[in-house]
């Protein structure tokens, strides 16, 4: 690695942490960052929790933290995710809504929103049917004799049906519940509390860990089937364990915040262009930049107007364009 | 090392392979030689325990091959497949060090002396410069060196090749084969090897088997059962084996 990109991997790394500082800083009110500083620190420095106003507090805490803790946490984990999953499939294409998992998510959101109203919440419904795309779209592919090419098809499938379903709801949804609808599909980090984030927070984090953790076994995994059997490696096993915990991490990621697109397959690609495919290095890098880069997505969407733009849409706006101004210009990283 | 097969069948639709005893040496190279489609390839994939026959045993040392897990089987015998495609671009040494993932726990990476025993293969087959070239980089006889290296990482005493002086060039050829040649007598390493080349084969090999049709037509040392009859019999064309100062030589 040149000077450079080795500095430029240090500030990936140090990325998030400095983005979160900054987004404490941002909103409606203006709270100067000496006063951010105190309030967080309130809880420890005793005679600084006197200088605090509870309005303060209750923003700082109630509102800006958990927003900006789920926008790391999601950017992690789509990110983690994705690379995950490219590693496993031998396909740098891959991300989660090829394995069905957003068109589930989609559809059990609506069936929350416009049809049981409050008795399922939209993030346990989505989470479900998020997870229930997955299974079906593997158990499908089991019986095949190539499961891992047989997946991405059925996938696309699985996808198509979901979005099927989807429109169906659609059409039958009041004009109000349609708005609530749309607003979830795009995807946005605001309308989570603390208690919305109760369960997804530790499993986004928890799955990301443990990815990170096997970021050697799986430049194994991306070999060939058999060619990583013959290295010793028990492929289906390990395969199985990279599928369930990207999913569940995407999946939690998925059912607070909704669908926010193509992070996970352009962040990887990213992070390869800058560092090569060792995944020891693509991972975490992955992880940082993913969550650094949606903090400041979302910072974008919730202070350029004065209603919110749902960061969903910003993700794909700036994302794609910018992905395909790389690709033209990208070496040689997939076959 | 030795590895042993006795009484194997594999079948597939239109297909079997039937080898009643077969045994691969240590310090030896044992060739594999036969038309296409003779069930070379098949017979390597069950002897490597990548595919499993439907009956017989393999043993290597006397520990049968099928209750050995996945990472013990690697530490005693690597393969090397006949060509290989990564789906992305590592660098030649992460490429190696893969060949050190049967000794690793799932959650674990290389460590310092992962990297000197994946250092130290590259440099047995004389890339040690190589290192830190792409893969896709690599001309198909430079990528089946490094294939070799990746399996002298795994530290296995015995070595299953499959076709590796294909599409090689007579320079890269000989370069193989000697090294192949080392690592027997050097490192006493046990050999099994599928060859079109029956050149190389006379040359190089301790024992050559003859399949065909799923079949072994004839095995034993090539001075032993070398005959015209026998290449006639095996690839159906008239073959002439010459001898010259001293070597055989076989000729079309």
């Amino acid at each position: 690695m040149t000077h450079g990109k080795r500095w430029l991997t240090l500030g990936i790394l140090v990325s998030p942490f400095l983005v979160f500082l900054f987004s404490l800083t941002l909103g409606p009110s203006k709270i100067s960052p000496a006063d951010i500083g105190k309030t967080l620190l309130s809880p420890v420095v005793r005679t600084w929790g006197d200088a605090v106003t509870p309005v303060q507090r209750d923003i700082v805490f109630g509102i800006r933290l958990p927003r900006l803790l789920l926008g790391l946490a999601v950017g992690a984990a789509l990110s983690v995710s994705g690379a995950s999953l490219q590693a496993v499939f031998k396909n740098p294409l891959v991300n989660e809504s090829i394995l069905g998992l957003s068109s589930g998510a989609a559809f059990g959101a609506s069936l929350s929103i416009v049809i049981l109203g409050a008795a399922v919440p939209p993030q346990i419904a989505a989470f479900i049917f998020a997870l229930a795309a997955v299974a079906l779209v593997l158990a499908v592919s089991r019986a095949s004799r190539s499961p891992l090419i047989t997946v991405l098809l059925t996938g696309v499938i699985i996808s198509a049906f979901f979005s099927a379903l989807l429109s169906l709801v659609e059409f039958f949804a009041s004009p109000y519940s349609l708005q609530t609808l749309f607003y979830w599909l795009m995807g946005n980090l605001g309308s989570a509390g603390w208690r919305d984030l109760a369960v997804p927070l530790p499993l986004m984090a928890a799955g990301v860990m443990v990815l990170l953790l096997m970021s050697w076994r799986l430049n194994v995994l991306s070999l060939d089937t058999e060619d990583a059997r013959s290295l010793g490696v028990n492929v289906k096993r390990d395969q199985r364990l990279v599928v369930l915990l990207a999913t569940l991490a995407t999946a939690a990621a998925v059912s607070v915040a909704g669908i926010i697109g193509w992070l996970g397959l352009i962040i990887p690609h990213l992070v390869r262009m800058l560092v090569g495919v060792d995944n020891r290095r693509v991972l975490p890098l992955s992880a940082a930049l993913g969550a650094s880069l949606l903090v400041l997505a979302d910072d974008a969407a919730r202070s350029m107007a004065a209603f919110e733009v749902p960061v969903g849409i910003f993700t794909s706006l700036i994302g794609l364009p910018l992905f395909i101004l790389l690709l033209t210009k990208s070496a040689k990283i997939w076959r | 090392m030795n590895i042993t097969v006795r009484n194997l069948r594999f079948s597939r639709p239109g297909f079997e392979l039937r080898v009643p005893a077969f045994d691969g040496r240590d310090a030896e190279i044992t060739a594999v030689v036969g038309p296409n489609g003779a069930g070379k390839t098949t017979f390597l994939k069950c002897l490597s325990g990548l595919w499993r026959p439907a009956e017989g045993e393999i043993r290597i040392d006397g520990s049968r091959l099928e209750t050995l897990g996945e990472a013990d089987r690697a530490r005693r015998l690597a393969f090397v497949p006949q060509e290989h495609a990564a789906a992305f671009n590592f660098s030649v040494l992460d490429f190696v060090l893969m060949g050190r993932a049967a000794y690793l726990p799932l959650f674990g990476a290389p460590s310092a002396s992962d990297r000197a025993a994946a250092r130290d293969a590259l440099a047995y087959v004389g890339f040690e410069s190589f290192a830190v070239r792409p893969l896709f980089d690599l001309s198909s006889g430079e990528r089946r060196l490094v294939l070799i290296a990746r399996a002298l990482a795994q530290k296995s005493e015995v070595l299953v090749l499959d076709e590796p002086t294909t599409f090689l060039d007579p320079r890269r050829e000989t370069e193989v084969m000697d090294l192949l040649g080392r690592l027997a007598s050097e490192q006493r390493k046990t050999i099994v090897v599928t060859l079109h080349n029956l050149d190389l084969a006379v040359r190089y090999a301790a024992r050559i088997v003859f399949l065909k049709d799923g079949r072994i037509v004839a095995k034993g040392r090539p001075d032993e059962i070398l005959t015209e009859e026998l290449l006639q019999q095996v690839y159906e064309i008239p073959m002439r084996i010459i001898d010259y100062e001293g070597r055989q030589f076989i000729v079309r």
